[in-house]
C-alpha cells in the first residue's frame, strides 16, 4: 500500500483512481472521505496531541459524522459532528479513521 | 441570606450565553481582559430581590480540559472560591454536545443551575425535553429560556433566587465511568484528599482525580499535587494493560456515553427537522466556488458602510470641533493666559477632534462587523480565507482586521477579538501597523504629485501599499517561525447555525466599542495632543534673526503694493517668523540633534521633526513639514509646500520619505491599544522598536542604493 501511494505522488492521475479505489472501501481516514458521504469513527490515532480536544466536541469511535463541503484552497473541511458543522483541518483529520456505513457504489 | 452573591456563566460557545448575561445586566457590564492571555473577561452586576449579584461570563468552551486559553481561563475562574452558584447555558437545540460540559461541572459540586437555552428553536426542532427527569439525573435544578429575547427572562431570575437559596448543600451524585475506571479515581482522590492546598478546599478530591488521570494540564502544573504523580502514572497504565482503556480519551467517551443514557429518556424527538434553512444557505455560501466571491463582495458592503455612510456624520463633527475651537478663540481674549487659549483651541479640541471625527466610522464599522458576527457569517468568512491567509502563517479570522487596517489600525486592533488562537491573534496584531492606514494617505498625497509624473502617481501609490501588505505578510511568516513558534493549537472551529441577529445586542456591542474609542480619545490622544502642543510651542524665540514686526511696517507703509501683494507679503514674513519659531523649540532642537541619525536615510532636520510629530498622528507629518517651511498651516492640497519640498529633495528622498512613514513606529494611539490589547508593555515596546528598525533599514537601504545608481537623485524642480 505504501509504495502504492509513493507512485501515485508521482502522477497526479494515478492518485486520483487510487483515491477512487480507497472510498470504495470501507476504512479510511476522515480527511479522505468525499463531500456528502458519512460514515462512523473507529478511532482516533493515539499519541496524537489532539485528541482530546477532539474527544471534547464528540469526535469519539463509535460518532457518526457527515462531510459537508471543502473550504476553497484546501485546508479546512466542514464536519457535521452532533448536528453542529465544525471546521477542522486535513491535516489534523487525518488522524481519524473512518468506517462507512455501506460500501459505496 | 447572604448579601451578595457571584454567579459564573458557563456554557458552550454560540449557545446564547451572551445575551443571557446582556438580558441579566443590561448595561451594567465590565468588559476587560484576563491578566497574561488575551481573553476577553466580562463582568456585570444586578440585584435579585435586593440582593447584590456578580456575574461573571466565562468565555465559550466545551470542555474543562485546558486545551486552550478559553479553557484555561474558566478553569481558574470556577475553581477561584467564592462561587455560589454556576448558571450552566446548555443549547436545547444540540443537548447532547452541550450537556457534556455539564457532566464537567457537575463534579465541582458547586451548586448549579440548568439553563436550557433557544428553547423555541429546539421546540419548532420537534425536541421533547423532561426537564423533571433532567433534573433527577443530574441532580440540579433546570429551567427553559428563549435567549436572543429577554422576555423569557422572568422565569429565570425565579429560578435563580429559588437556587440560590439552597446554596448551602453541596451534593450531587457522582457520575460513574465503569468499575475499573472509578476504582482507580478512589485511590487517587484518597491520595490527593489530603494535599488540596486551602483554596481548593471547597474543590472534591474527586474531580482533580479524575482530571489528572484525563493528562489535564491545569491540573498537572499544580505543585500541590507532584507527589501523587507517580501514583497516576500507574494507575493509567493499569488501566491500558489491563483493562486496554486508554484514559486520555476514555472519560471523554464515558461522558458521551452517560449523557446518549440521560437524552434518551429525557428528551424526546419527534420528526427530524433539522438545520435546514442554515444548510441550504451554507451550501452557497461556503461554496468551494462562489464562497470567495460572495465574501469579497459582503466585506465591500461592509467598507462602503464604514466609510460612505459615514462621511456626511463626520463632517458634521469636524464642523463642531472647528466651531467649537472658534468659539473658545472668541470668547477669550487674546491678552489674558495667551498659552493656555492656545493650548486648549489648538492642542486640545484640534487634537480630540482630529481623533473623534473617526467616530461615526468606528460606530458603522462595528455595527457591520456586529451583523456579521451575531448572525454567524463571520465563522464562514474565516471557513473560506482560512486556505489563502494560511500561506502566510495566519488564518482566516486575520483577514478582516488586517483589511480594516487600510482604514484605521486601532478599530482594526479591535476588531482581532474574533481571533480565537492566542499566537494568531498576537501576530495579526503586530502585523497590523503595517497595511497603510488612512492617516497616511495624506502624506503620499501630498509627495506623490510633487514628485512623480501623472502617469506614475497611481503605480507609485500602489507600490507603497504593496510594499506595506507584502512586508506584513513576511514578518507575519517569520514571527510565526520564531517568536511563535511550534504546533499551533489544533483547528477546531463551530459553524453555529445563521441567526437573526437582535438590535438589542448589535447596539451593546457598537455601544461597547464606540465607549472604548472615545476613552481612548479622552486620555491618550488628549495627552499627546497637550504633549505635542508644548514640544511644538516652547521655548519661545524673543530674538529672531530679523525684526517682523519692523518689516511688517515697511511692507504695510510701502505704497507700491496693490491688496492682495501686501497681504502676500504679509503672511509671507508670519511663516517666516513660525518657521523660525519652530526652529528654536523643543520639536526644532530634536529635530537638529537626531539629524545625524537621519541623514544615512536622506532626512533633514525639518523632515526628522515632522516623523517626530507623525508620532502623535500620521497625518500631523504634512501639517508639521508645512510649519517648519513656512507655509502656515499646510494640507495635503498645498501648492506652495509642494513647490517648497521640489526645490528641496529629491525623488528619491521623497520616497524615501514615504517608505519611512509607512514603516515607522505607528501612532500613539495605536500603540496604547496595542498595549491593551496584547496585555504587554513588553511585546509593544518591541513592536515600535522593532518598526523602527525595520523603517531606518530599508530606508536606509533604498536610499544608499537610489544614491548609488543614481535613480532619482537628481532635483526636480
Amino acid at each position: 500500500m505504501r509504495r502504492k501511494e509513493r507512485s501515485a505522488a508521482a502522477c497526479g492521475c494515478m492518485r486520483q483512481k487510487i483515491c477512487e479505489r480507497r472510498s470504495a472501501q470501507r476504512e479510511m481516514t476522515l480527511a479522505e472521505l468525499p463531500v456528502g458521504t458519512s460514515a462512523t469513527i473507529l478511532k482516533v490515532m493515539p499519541h496524537w496531541r489532539g485528541r482530546k480536544k477532539f474527544a471534547d466536541v464528540g469526535i469519539v469511535p463509535g460518532t457518526e459524522l457527515l462531510m459537508e463541503a471543502h473550504a476553497p484552497f484546501g485546508g479546512l473541511m466542514r464536519v457535521r459532528v452532533m448536528e453542529t458543522s465544525m471546521a477542522l483541518h486535513r491535516d489534523d483529520a487525518a488522524h481519524v479513521m473512518m468506517r462507512r456505513m455501506e460500501a459505496a457504489e | 441570606m447572604k448579601k451578595c452573591f457571584t454567579i459564573v456563566l458557563a456554557g458552550n460557545p454560540n449557545c446564547g450565553k451572551t445575551s443571557i448575561f446582556n438580558a441579566l445586566t443590561g448595561a451594567r457590564q465590565h468588559v476587560g481582559n484576563y491578566p497574561g492571555v488575551t481573553v476577553e473577561s466580562k463582568i456585570g452586576r444586578f440585584s435579585l430581590n435586593g440582593t447584590e449579584i456578580l456575574l461573571i461570563d466565562l468565555p465559550g468552551i466545551y470542555s474543562l480540559s485546558s486545551s486552550s486559553p478559553e479553557e484555561e481561563v474558566a478553569f481558574r475562574e470556577l475553581t477561584k472560591p467564592g462561587v455560589d452558584l454556576i448558571l450552566n447555558v446548555v443549547d436545547s437545540t444540540i443537548p447532547r454536545r452541550s450537556l457534556y460540559l455539564t457532566t464537567q461541572l457537575a463534579e465541582l459540586h458547586i451548586p448549579m443551575l440548568l439553563a436550557f437555552n433557544m428553547s423555541d428553536d429546539a421546540d419548532r426542532k420537534g425536541l421533547k425535553f423532561d426537564l423533571p427527569k433532567l433534573e433527577r439525573c443530574f441532580g440540579f435544578p433546570a429551567v427553559r429560556t428563549v435567549g436572543c429575547r429577554s422576555g423569557g427572562i422572568g422565569q429565570l431570575l425565579d429560578a435563580l433566587g429559588t437556587a440560590l437559596k439552597k446554596t448551602e448543600s453541596r451534593t450531587a451524585p457522582a457520575l460513574s465511568y465503569g468499575a475499573d475506571i472509578d476504582a482507580s479515581i478512589g485511590k487517587i482522590a484518597n491520595a490527593i484528599a489530603p494535599l488540596a492546598p486551602e483554596r481548593f478546599r471547597h474543590i472534591p478530591a474527586r474531580f482533580f482525580a479524575v482530571k489528572l488521570l484525563e493528562h489535564d494540564a491545569c491540573v498537572r502544573n499544580l505543585p500541590e499535587f507532584r507527589s501523587v504523580h507517580p501514583l497516576v502514572g500507574n494507575e493509567i497504565r493499569h488501566l491500558l494493560e489491563k483493562h486496554a482503556i486508554d484514559t486520555d480519551t476514555f472519560m471523554a467517551d464515558r461522558r458521551y456515553a452517560i449523557l446518549a443514557g440521560a437524552c434518551r429518556n429525557a428528551i424526546g424527538m419527534t420528526g427530524e427537522r433539522r438545520r435546514e434553512i442554515s444548510d441550504k444557505i451554507d451550501a452557497v455560501m461556503t461554496s468551494r466556488y462562489i464562497g470567495l466571491p460572495l465574501f469579497f463582495l459582503i466585506m465591500y458592503a461592509t467598507f462602503w458602510l464604514t466609510f460612505t455612510c459615514a462621511e456626511p456624520l463626520m463632517g458634521i463633527i469636524e464642523e463642531v470641533f472647528a466651531a467649537l475651537a472658534g468659539g473658545v478663540k472668541m470668547l477669550w481674549p487674546e491678552t489674558t493666559l495667551p498659552y493656555l487659549r492656545s493650548l486648549l483651541a489648538d492642542g486640545v479640541i484640534g487634537g480630540v477632534g482630529g481623533v473623534l471625527v473617526f467616530l461615526p466610522n468606528i460606530l458603522f464599522l462595528f455595527l457591520a462587523i456586529a451583523i456579521l458576527e451575531d448572525s454567524g457569517y463571520m465563522a464562514r468568512a474565516a471557513f473560506v480565507m482560512d486556505g489563502v491567509m494560511r500561506r502566510f502563517g495566519l488564518q482566516g479570522r486575520s483577514f478582516v482586521p488586517l483589511v480594516l487596517g487600510f482604514g484605521c489600525t486601532v478599530p482594526a486592533i479591535m476588531a482581532t477579538r474574533c481571533i480565537e488562537s492566542e499566537r494568531d491573534r498576537k501576530t495579526t496584531i503586530m502585523v497590523l501597523p503595517l497595511m497603510s492606514c488612512g492617516a497616511r494617505l495624506p502624506i503620499y498625497a501630498l509627495i506623490i504629485p510633487a514628485f512623480f509624473a501623472a502617469e506614475y502617481q497611481a503605480f507609485v501609490m500602489w507600490l507603497i501599499y504593496l510594499i506595506g501588505v507584502g512586508i506584513a505578510l513576511i514578518a507575519a511568516r517569520i514571527m510565526k517561525a520564531t517568536l511563535f513558534k511550534g504546533d499551533g493549537e489544533i483547528y477546531l472551529m463551530e459553524l453555529p447555525p445563521y441567526r437573526m441577529p437582535t438590535l438589542r445586542s448589535l447596539l451593546l456591542h457598537m455601544w461597547d466599542r464606540a465607549g472604548m474609542y472615545v476613552r481612548k480619545a479622552g486620555t491618550i490622544i488628549l495627552a499627546t495632543s497637550i504633549l505635542l502642543f508644548i514640544c511644538n510651542t516652547w521655548p519661545e524665540k524673543t530674538a529672531f534673526s530679523k525684526d517682523y514686526d519692523k518689516a511688517a511696517q515697511l511692507v504695510n507703509g510701502n505704497p507700491a503694493l496693490s491688496g492682495d501683494a501686501r497681504e502676500n507679503a504679509l503672511s509671507a514674513l508670519e511663516n517666516e517668523k513660525q518657521a523660525e519659531l519652530m526652529e528654536y523649540t523643543i520639536s526644532g532642537r530634536i529635530g537638529h540633534a537626531l539629524e545625524p541619525l537621519f541623514r544615512p536615510i536622506g532626512f533633514d532636520w525639518k523632515l526628522t521633526t515632522a516623523s517626530i510629530g507623525a508620532l502623535a498622528a500620521k497625518e500631523v507629518f504634512v501639517s508639521q513639514l508645512g510649519i517648519l517651511y513656512a507655509e502656515g498651516e499646510a494640507d495635503e492640497d498645498s501648492v506652495p509646500l509642494r513647490e517648497q519640498l521640489i526645490r528641496n529633495y529629491t525623488p528619491l528622498q521623497a520616497f524615501c520619505i514615504m517608505l519611512f512613514c509607512l514603516l515607522s513606529i505607528p501612532c500613539f494611539a495605536t500603540l496604547a491599544i496595542m498595549r491593551r490589547e496584547l496585555n504587554s508593555w513588553k511585546l509593544t515596546a518591541a513592536v515600535a522598536a522593532g518598526m523602527f528598525l525595520l523603517a531606518y533599514l530599508v530606508t536606509f537601504l533604498v536610499y544608499q542604493a537610489g544614491s548609488l545608481c543614481g535613480i532619482g537623485t537628481a532635483l526636480a524642480g
